[in-house]
């Protein structure tokens, strides 16, 4: 169940946040970070969050984990290759639907 | 520092040919034609973040309200993975995205000096609710000083299409059959393949940091001692932090300053 009053208050504190990661740095700060700790955190910080945010959850994100491992694989290879964006997104949607459809039959 | 984007290169090349040569002379119209590309990147992770929402029974106006305020994907999912969770305490939704989003803070502080030393306070901060990564990455291939008009018309259709794409994404929910609903869950999560795989590739130390993150989001969250007492959000942050500073700690990068106007300097 959805707890609107809750929602509404995250909002609220997110917007803040965002507000004060994007706009206040160009409001204040013209220098240049110097500290070799902070900008090598800062530089690796999106790929950690980016990875354990996808990590174990994108295997139960579909109707069964076995139409998740074929979208994270063939999203894995393509962008591996370095292919757009949208292709990959769109190649591992289809390849969810399609191993879903599959298994369908054959059970 | 560039090093971060050198997937979507690709993408900016193309603006470099199609004929900018000095950043004073772009406009607002110049800025808005940039803007097609990102936009028409954003649309399906907008749709994606739409659906995901009201699939978890988000009313749309107020799946609406989040996406204006916290214009970002991996922020708008973080929260909703948040939201799945059941979690209460908004020090958690502040802190996570504060986490997932910190990249953000070294793009401003990157950006701001290069913004129009003209610009005033309310350009600054107009422009600054509507900056992302992608409009980023485009707006420094321009060289010298960057003006408020062209980075307005450059954020004008990504948001346009962010919007558009979630309002139509929550809508369709309803319509799609379950088993489309079902394959669309992927999609985020294939977004999020699609930026990080790239740089593995090229850089031992990112793929460090992934394999690390992996590890340790996989041993904490398998783990029932450890859910039953940290929701998924505090593991994203405890995973992403002890990663990050590892990487910090044994792999430290170049000065990206020099990086950045070594690069300013050839492009001039």
């Amino acid at each position: 169940m959805i707890d609107y009053a809750v929602i509404l208050k995250a909002i609220a504190a997110m917007a803040a946040v965002m507000f004060g990661l994007r706009v206040l740095p160009l409001i204040f700060c013209k220098k240049p970070i110097k500290n070799r700790f902070i900008q090598s955190f800062l530089f690796y910080i999106p790929y950690a969050v980016l990875t354990s945010m996808a990590i174990p959850e994108a295997f139960f994100c579909t109707a069964s984990i076995p139409s998740a491992i074929a979208g994270i694989v063939i999203a894995c290879v393509l962008a591996y290759f370095e292919k757009d964006l949208l292709m990959v997104c769109l190649s591992a949607t289809v390849a969810v639907f399609i191993t879903d459809q599959v298994m369908r039959f054959v059970k | 520092m560039y090093a971060n984007f050198s997937y979507k290169n690709r993408k900016v090349v193309i603006f470099l040919e199609s004929g900018i040569k000095q950043a004073s002379n772009l406009g607002y119209k110049k800025g808005f034609f940039d803007g097609i590309p990102i936009c028409l990147g954003y649309i399906p992770i907008a749709l994606a973040l739409g659906i995901s929402a009201s699939k978890l029974g988000m009313n749309v106006w107020i799946t609406q309200l989040m996406n204006t305020t916290v214009y970002s994907g991996s922020g708008g999912f973080a929260a909703l993975n948040l939201i799945e969770g059941g979690e209460v305490s908004i020090i958690t939704f502040a802190l996570t995205l504060l986490v997932v989003n910190c990249r953000y803070l070294l793009l401003s502080i990157s950006m701001a000096q290069r913004l129009d030393p003209g610009m005033g306070f309310l350009q600054r901060v107009c422009f600054g609710i509507f900056n992302t990564d992608e409009v980023f990455a485009v707006a420094v291939q321009n060289p010298g000083k960057l003006k408020f008009p062209y980075l307005l018309g450059l954020a004008t259709l990504p948001y346009v299409g962010w919007m558009s794409g979630s309002f139509i994404g929550c809508l369709f929910t309803n319509i799609l059959p379950k088993s489309v609903g079902d394959a669309l869950g992927i999609m985020l999560y294939a977004m999020i393949i699609a930026i990080v795989v790239p740089p593995t590739k090229k850089s031992k130390q990112v793929l460090f940091i992934v394999i690390i993150s992996i590890l340790m989001s996989v041993l904490l969250e398998c783990n029932p001692a450890i859910t039953k007492y940290l929701t998924p959000g505090w593991i994203i942050i405890i995973c992403a932090m002890v990663s990050a500073t590892l990487g910090a700690m044994f792999f430290p990068v170049q000065d990206s300053d020099d990086d950045a106007q070594g690069k300013e300097a050839k492009a001039q």
